[in-house]
């Protein structure tokens, strides 16, 4: 580890702070903006992403985007909301949907868990 | 000397020393062997061939918990059920992705298409998971107040070493991330 030395980080530059996140499930269709439109009783199933110190923004917002499809401002929307309230339900839909989305945001480290809409 | 990764039309590029090669890689091997070492208990090929675990169990390990989170909140027994249909699988998926992310680690030049860079992000960021428990970082103020630890000829004690090397992985992919992000949506470019 003695190679290790300060030098050899020239770029290094630390970036904007961290977020974390939960998902939840939503809408079937959630791939965008109708999310908000519908009632608890159209949306069975949440995903809530859960906020955590590690997560960086940029990373959220990316996986937010890639994953589900959201707009940036939508995404970036829903990582300050995991950010700033602990807690965001990114997406919605049956349960099946809701189960594979919160085992997708898993798979890219953020922490999400699936529950029904009416519980949130 | 490590480059920030950029978004390139020959893909998303950057530039990491063999030293910091070799870190990464063994880093990505302890995360490998972390999740391999508890091991699947049930050994039913069919189980296996569908990634199913009846003997999963939640993680004693903190870290190895953020790995494999609880998947539904206060309901330990739904959560142990979901986590027997699915960790093994989410194992899986995460060992490939460590797996792939040291095999694009041969050159310093390192060049990456926009789902090889999603892949090395996803074993960036289980990296640092895993050190983040271990530097106990559970608020974002404790996570501030390592971002001043940039000084490698301080590395005396594990916590500062941790430290640094924690906040070199956040600083790799800080900027793998504004790579990617600067594909979406431009036309033409990796993302």
């Amino acid at each position: 580890m003695e190679v290790m030395t300060s030098s050899i980080y020239p770029d290094f530059a630390l970036p904007a702070v961290v977020v974390n996140t939960i998902v939840d499930a939503e809408a079937e269709t959630a791939r965008d903006a109708e999310v908000e439109e519908l009632s608890a009783t159209d949306v069975p199933w949440v995903v809530i992403v859960w906020n955590d110190p590690v997560n960086l923004m940029s990373y959220v917002s990316y996986v937010f985007q890639s994953y589900f499809g959201y707009s940036e401002a939508r995404a970036n929307k829903l990582m300050l909301e995991v950010h700033r309230q602990g807690k965001s339900a990114v997406a919605s839909g049956t349960r099946e949907k809701a189960e594979r989305d919160t085992v997708a945001m898993h798979s890219f480290g953020l922490w999400a868990t699936y529950q029904k809409a009416d519980q949130a | 000397m490590a480059k920030a990764f950029r978004n390139t039309r020959k893909g998303i590029t950057g530039e990491l020393e063999a030293a910091e090669r070799d870190l990464i890689r063994r880093l990505f091997e302890d995360i490998i062997s972390m999740l391999e070492r508890e091991g699947i208990a049930d050994e039913d090929p069919l189980a296996a061939m569908v990634g199913l675990d009846s003997k999963a169990v939640k993680p004693e390990d903190s870290a190895l918990l953020r790995l494999l989170p609880d998947a539904v909140k206060n309901d330990d027994g739904e959560a142990l059920e979901f986590r027997r249909l699915t960790e093994r699988s989410l194992r899986e998926d995460k060992v490939a992705a460590l797996r792939a992310s040291s095999l694009l680690l041969e050159q310093s030049h390192v060049q990456l298409t926009a789902e090889q860079a999603r892949l090395f992000a996803r074993a960036v960021n289980d990296v640092r998971l895993v050190l983040a428990d271990r530097l106990k970082i559970e608020t974002d103020e404790d996570a501030q107040a390592l971002h001043g630890i940039d000084d490698w000829s301080q590395a005396e004690d594990l916590d500062t070493y941790l430290a640094l090397v924690y906040n070199f992985m956040t600083w790799l992919q800080e900027t793998l991330m504004q790579a990617l992000l600067d594909g979406l949506g431009r036309p033409g470019s990796v993302s």
